[in-house]
């Protein structure tokens, strides 16, 4: 390829239409891509003869835009070079591409039936069903081969930047009042808490009929207060229980004392006039109970409580409640 | 010490580029003395950011450029940037068994890749990037045994034989031509270059700087002996030994 060496002739003159037509027809064949697998195969010379009538060609070139067409072809035929003895260093080398896939398939667990006619392709593909977890199961034999960092996601989900909706904390205020002291309830429920009063009386009422019950069975023996009040399925209505059970004694109706065994019970006031004493008489005392989650299941093992005394109520609003 | 304060509500404005597209170059001594400056507390908390943000971010696999992690993460603690990259870089070593790898020397850009041996055993989770996997590691191989270089039309007529066709949507990786020329491409996977003048245009195929990274020429070749030995195939026991003994069979990089 001489004519790069040659000097670029600094006349501007007329491109001779000799060497600029054929120039560019030699370029032509050489982009044209139909031709490039010909000139590509080992097969063939094409490349090579392209080459050298360029090569004539150019002693003929004395203009800047000829020049330019030149490195223009130089490029080209540079290309076309290489690719060509890329090709041929793989025919030296024999990779057979052809191998190589049907292999794949079979590693991804080709199923290979001959009786179905498929689709007939110009290319022979192999027939076959591919099933569904072909290239996962290439994929899991993949990842041997890779450093690849695994991706990185938070495993409970990332964080809901909006505050929860207002509705459902009114709904568990409502569910849970708590011997613990009462939460300060929003504006809205003003309504609700006169019925919310009126089921804690009859709530109260109850718990103590069922009091009154068990003593009348066996007037001689205290009731354990836990026995009483733990309800092993759920911390929400011991808690409540307890609420209840503290008006009852508040009222006079009951009372809670320590056992030999330093344990609180609870027994009923049977005597009127005992009842009317306490009013007046005798020193009031206060008490304040806490009470764990963890606090409460222990009491549930110790003293074995498998089922409460005081069965649920099975008023509308404790229907809602999820234990 | 008071620190300038960035506000935050300010827009990605001219400025901001141009301050962090360059981190001073520090003496030792210099670097002490900045970070003496911070509280211990605010440094963690930097590199915990740090940490973070590279997690989160290497999710999709799109490498990250030191520019946004300075922009992002790093803001005005720019002086104590080293400190905090070598940080960020011992907790993802030592929690996570990762490390951070420059892929673009020049414009600093970097990936996350595994520091611990593949154990062998069932993968717990084979989600689509496992099968991404799959189609990635044929097209490597093909490449490598192409001579480190194949054009596109090679690369499409052999994984046609495996059923997939540019302009059909495949079951599983839907737009395959779309995944192998872009995403690979984007995740560095892959390097897609025009072949000048050619009409109509042709593609070279060739590793990207990430499979480099994450991979390399001797595990795809076992993978290849596997697959060949799979198939019972006489040529893979050939030039397995062809090529292990005397090299990847083509020039290292760019040809």
């Amino acid at each position: 390829m001489g004519a790069v060496s040659r000097e670029l002739c600094a006349v501007s003159r007329e491109p001779d239409r000799q060497v600029l037509l054929p120039l560019c027809s030699v370029l032509g064949r050489l982009t044209w891509s139909e031709n490039r697998e010909d000139m590509l195969s080992s097969k063939s010379n094409r490349l090579t003869e392209a080459l050298e009538e360029a090569n004539q060609l150019f002693s003929g070139v004395s203009c800047a835009r000829e020049a330019a067409l030149d490195a223009q072809f130089l490029v080209l035929a540079s290309n076309l070079g290489k690719e060509k003895a890329n090709e041929l260093r793989s025919e030296i080398t024999t990779f057979d591409s052809l191998t190589f896939a049907e292999d794949l398939l079979t590693f991804m667990g080709i199923n290979r039936t001959e009786t179905e006619g498929n689709d007939s392709d110009s290319e022979s593909m192999s027939g076959g069903y591919l099933p569904s977890n072909a290239w996962y199961k290439l994929g899991e034999e993949a990842e041997k081969y890779f450093r690849r960092a695994p991706s990185f996601h938070y495993m409970l989900g990332s964080f809901k930047s909006e505050p929860p909706v207002p509705r459902q904390r009114i709904e568990r205020q409502r569910k849970a009042p708590g011997g613990e002291g009462k939460r300060a309830m929003p504006a809205q429920l003003k309504k609700m808490e006169e019925s919310h009063q009126e089921a804690t009386a009859k709530e109260v009422e109850r718990i103590l009929r069922l009091l009154q019950t068990l003593f009348r069975n066996d007037p001689h023996t205290p009731i354990s207060f836990f026995d009483l009040v733990v309800d092993p399925n759920s911390f929400a209505r011991t808690v409540e229980n307890i609420f209840h059970v503290s008006f009852i004694v508040r009222d006079g109706l009951a009372r809670i004392k320590l056992d030999d065994d330093k344990l609180p019970v609870i027994e009923p006031v049977q005597n009127v006039e005992e009842r009317n004493d306490d009013h007046s008489t005798r020193a009031r005392n206060q008490v304040v109970i806490s009470l764990s989650h963890e606090e409460w299941r222990e009491i549930v093992e110790t003293y074995e409580i498998t089922e409460p005394m005081i069965s649920p109520p099975d008023s509308i609003e404790d229907e809602m409640e999820t234990a | 010490m008071s620190q300038r304060k960035r506000s935050r509500g300010s827009g990605l404005t001219q400025g901001d580029d141009e301050d962090f597209s360059v981190v001073p170059t520090q003496s030792p001594s210099q670097v002490q003395r900045n970070l003496e400056s911070r509280s211990q507390e605010e440094i963690d908390r930097k590199v915990t950011e740090l940490v973070q943000f590279l997690l989160v971010k290497d999710q999709k696999k799109i490498p990250i450029k030191r520019v946004d992690i300075l922009k992002k993460v790093i803001r005005e603690y720019k002086d104590v940037y080293s400190e905090i990259v070598n940080r960020a870089g011992r907790t993802l070593q030592q929690v996570f068994g990762l490390q951070m790898v420059e892929i673009d020397t020049k414009h600093h850009i970097y990936i996350l890749t595994s520091t611990l041996p593949r154990v062998e055993g069932e993968n717990l989770k084979q989600d689509i990037q496992t099968a991404k996997l799959g189609l990635l590691i044929v097209i490597l191989s093909f490449i490598f045994m192409k001579g480190n270089s194949a054009k596109d039309s090679a690369v499409w007529e052999f994984l046609r034989r495996l059923r997939l066709n540019p302009g059909e949507k495949h079951k599983v990786f839907g737009d395959v031509k779309k995944l192998v020329m872009e995403e690979f491409v984007r995740q560095k996977y892959l390097e897609i270059t025009p072949i000048p003048l050619t009409d109509p245009p042709e593609f070279n195929f060739q590793w990207g700087p990430r499979a480099a990274k994450e991979t390399s020429k001797k595990d795809i070749l076992s993978f290849v002996a596997k697959v060949g030995a799979y198939g019972g195939s006489p040529f893979f026991f050939f030039f397995f030994f062809f090529f292990f003994f005397f090299g990847g069979g083509g020039a290292e990089g760019r040809p």
